[in-house]
């Protein structure tokens, strides 16, 4: 009867595979909304084509080369951008969260999203043209920004080698908050540009090309597999620092090693897509809803749900005021701030 | 000579700048039960912290199975000293066959996951803790001895030598609290689990420890057999209060309770009254109790060796005739028990079953009252129900009260009269 309830493999798969079903039906039609429009069959025939294996079917005079560039060029390395960039979000706020023991933290709580802010514009006002590992200045700067500040927290809040939670909030929010002034401070310089860096802040994929997708995956896929072997610890901080330790845990060192990973995994993530909020936060929480709390389970499926949720807020900014496109921020705000509040009112019935 | 499991030589450990524990030694052989004793801010939890290596940078040694604490990581600490706390509410609502999985995480290396041999363990405990019914439940959905239930069961498949408890059992109910600690007794006696406890309640640890280690302002104050250990003496030094040490008379265990003596500002002429309380089977140590807390002179007399009044005397160390086991009082006793009442002020009769054997207490009384003195009748059940002599006593007591014996119903009256 044990046996059965926990066999890992079986738990995970039953959720994995419908996921990664569910993920292949939004690629395609993702793939084929746009202004350019396409039919569903067309684009499956298209993106088959470049599967090994399946492309020996396909027949390739029935596609139009024409669509085939849209979708090649244009429409795939953004959706495939989003994706990575919704897996790292989630896969991060899985992480904070059980640190945190506290479903309501997020990739951003202790300050990436205001370093990377503050790299941002140091980067499109500054030093802009700078190209690196086919990743723009503000890329960089930003990813830059995101680590240095959390570091920064993580030191301000670190007492003799340990760090105690609840300093590591607060500081956040009081780092972040001088990082965001001294943000306004330099834009009020540069009021012209103004436009240019709150577009980036609101989050997007826009310019996404292969290139990017190439350099951000897989650094995000190995953060990703490095720190799914720290799931079972993460299972027992989640209980509280002091169980973790009583049951073998080395709590600090392993505390110590996913705060790393995570902030480096969302610092990678919003380099190359601005603030993208909420998906990190509301991904983890439907998941443990579905899968419960078990980090074995939650971070993988987790990990693609945020890769999903993401593709569908990206679709929806891009075609849904077509031509026009919106900040894939402003999407994930609206669909998850009122869902944050019915989290909120939820969890204020059952828990206090 | 059991081999020694746990040694602690010269243990201290500073919390913010001052002593938790100071320089504190002792050693718990393999097999015993050992209760950590001491009142708040002993150092009693820090003590089970600093075993359990939740807490470092303490000054000595911590040997464990002979291996120093300070060499073994903490997967190899988790594999020999297993910590029962209170439950708490997880923050996440686990699922109870998760949460008992997670105690074998020391046995599971980082890359790995459980084996068949993890899965029989957690079987075989959760069957023994009864959790195994609740092993699809989530934690939040079970009470309170349920949740302690599943945090026994974590502890216990991490399959150590040694269990910590942490006051597992001070928030639950009295059927819970036994059923628990009747678990760990189990576990001590049937599988030689060495178990150290941190608890609050003296008769509990009383109830199931062979030892008691009493711990004070982060010292020692007394280590050995647990009957050694919590005395009148030690209780009063450590807890600065008040206590009566016994015996069970049901199960012959040690078994302590408070005096319940209000502190009472006392009359500075009360020393100088002497009352002579009769006794009996038990029924004068309530009055003798209360009189002593208000500082008045008491003697009790005279009362058969073993009785409850006769170990009160004793207790409060006041004069007080005595008289062999279940044996008549002897003219002897009955003229030394005159001598007290003739110095005494007042005469104090509570309600006393009367037989042949202690028939001549009534005649001291009724003695005492022909002398002159105050005597005071503590009347409840009538003497008619009271009198086993076949009404000779009954016929003695209406002439006390008739030639006019003050009379109450409850024993706080005996100021009013005094």
């Amino acid at each position: 009867m044990i046996m059965n309830a926990h066999n890992l493999a079986k738990r995970t798969s039953k959720y994995l595979v419908p996921l990664f079903i569910l993920l292949a039906l939004f690629i395609i039609l993702a793939a084929s909304l746009g202004s350019a429009n396409l039919s569903l069959k067309e684009t499956a025939i298209i993106i088959a084509k470049y599967i090994p294996g399946v492309n020996y079917f396909i027949d390739w005079r029935s596609i139009n080369p024409q669509s085939a560039k849209i979708i090649t060029q244009i429409r795939l390395p953004r959706i495939f951008l989003s994706i990575f960039v919704g897996i790292g979000l989630a896969s991060a706020g899985v992480i904070f969260q059980g640190i945190f023991r506290n479903p309501m933290a997020d990739p951003f709580i202790i300050g990436v999203s205001s370093g990377a802010s503050l790299g941002a514009t140091i980067g499109l006002l500054i030093v802009s043209g700078v190209n690196f590992l086919n990743l723009s200045a503000a890329s960089i700067f930003a990813f830059g920004g995101a680590i240095a500040v959390t570091f920064l927290v993580y030191n301000i809040s670190r007492i003799k080698s340990k760090i105690s939670v609840v300093t590591l909030l607060l500081s956040g929010v009081a780092i972040s908050a001088l990082i965001s002034s001294i943000n306004s401070f330099i834009l009020i310089f540069r009021t012209s540009d103004l436009a240019k860096v709150i577009f980036w802040l609101m989050g997007g994929f826009t310019s996404a090309t292969w290139l990017q997708f190439f350099t951000i995956a897989p650094v995000i896929l190995v953060l990703l597999i490095v720190s799914s072997f720290f799931m079972k610890d993460l299972n027992l901080i989640s209980l509280s620092d002091e169980r973790a330790s009583q049951l073998g845990v080395e709590t600090e060192k392993v505390k110590k090693i996913l705060l790393v990973l995570a902030s480096l995994i969302a610092a990678a993530a919003v380099s190359v897509s601005g603030i993208i909020g909420f998906v990190g936060l509301i991904t983890p929480h439907i998941m443990r809803l579905i899968v419960g709390p078990d980090h074995k389970v939650l971070y993988p499926t987790s990990a693609i749900a945020g890769g999903i949720v993401l593709l569908f807020s990206d679709t929806i900014a891009r075609t849904i005021l077509s031509p026009r496109e919106i900040p894939v921020g402003i999407v994930t705000s609206i669909i998850g701030v009122p869902f944050f509040i019915y989290l909120l009112l939820r969890s204020k019935r059952e828990i206090f | 000579m059991k081999e020694k499991i746990l040694t602690i030589k010269n243990l201290s450990f500073a919390y913010n700048g001052s002593n938790v524990l100071d320089n504190i030694s002792f050693d718990v052989s393999s097999g015993c039960f050992l209760s950590i004793l001491g009142p708040n801010g002993s150092g009693k939890s820090t003590l089970i912290n600093l075993i359990s290596k939740v807490l470092k940078n303490y000054k000595g040694e911590i040997i464990v199975k002979d291996r120093s604490l300070k060499n073994l990581n903490s997967k190899e600490i988790a594999k020999l000293v297993a910590v029962v706390p209170q439950y708490s509410n997880a923050g996440f609502d686990f699922l109870v066959g998760e949460l008992v999985m997670m105690g074998r995480f020391p046995y599971i290396s980082r890359f790995g996951r459980e084996g068949k041999q993890d899965f029989d363990i957690v079987e075989d405990v959760m069957e023994k803790t009864k959790t195994l019914t609740l092993c699809k439940k989530r934690f939040n959905e079970l009470s309170g001895g349920e949740k302690q239930r599943v945090i026994i069961a974590q502890a216990l498949v991490q399959d150590t030598p040694i269990i910590l408890l942490d006051e597992p059992t001070s928030h639950l109910d009295i059927n819970f609290q036994i059923e628990i600690m009747d678990l760990f007794y189990k576990l001590n006696t049937d599988e030689g689990k060495t178990i150290i406890g941190v608890f609050h309640d003296i008769n509990l640890a009383a109830n199931y420890s062979k030892k008691a280690i009493l711990l004070k302002n982060g010292m020692v104050f007394g280590y050995g057999e647990i009957n050694n250990t919590i005395t009148k003496e030690n209780i009063k030094k450590v807890f600065n209060s008040d206590i009566y040490v016994g015996k069970n008379p049901f199960t012959g265990k040690l078994y302590i309770s408070p005096t319940f003596n209000p502190v009472f500002e006392v009359p500075a002429d009360s020393r100088d009254v002497k009352v002579h309380v009769i006794g009996g089977g038990g029924a004068a140590s309530p009055i003798i109790n209360l009189l002593y807390g208000r500082g008045y002179t008491v003697s009790c007399g005279v009362v058969n060796n073993f009785d409850t009044d006769l170990d009160t005397s004793e207790m409060l160390g006041i004069s007080y005739v005595s008289e062999a086991p279940f044996s008549p009082i002897s003219l002897y006793s009955q003229n030394k028990n005159l001598e007290f009442i003739k110095s005494s002020d007042i005469v104090v009769l509570p309600e006393i079953e009367f037989g042949h054997g202690n028939f001549s207490n009534l005649v001291s009384v009724k003695e005492a009252q022909e002398l002159g003195k105050k005597v005071v009748i503590i009347e409840g059940k009538r003497i008619k129900d009271r009198d086993h002599t076949g009404g000779k006593a009954e016929k003695l007591y209406n002439k006390i009260m008739a030639n006019g014996a003050m009379i109450i119903k409850d024993i706080s009256e005996i100021f009013d009269k005094i």
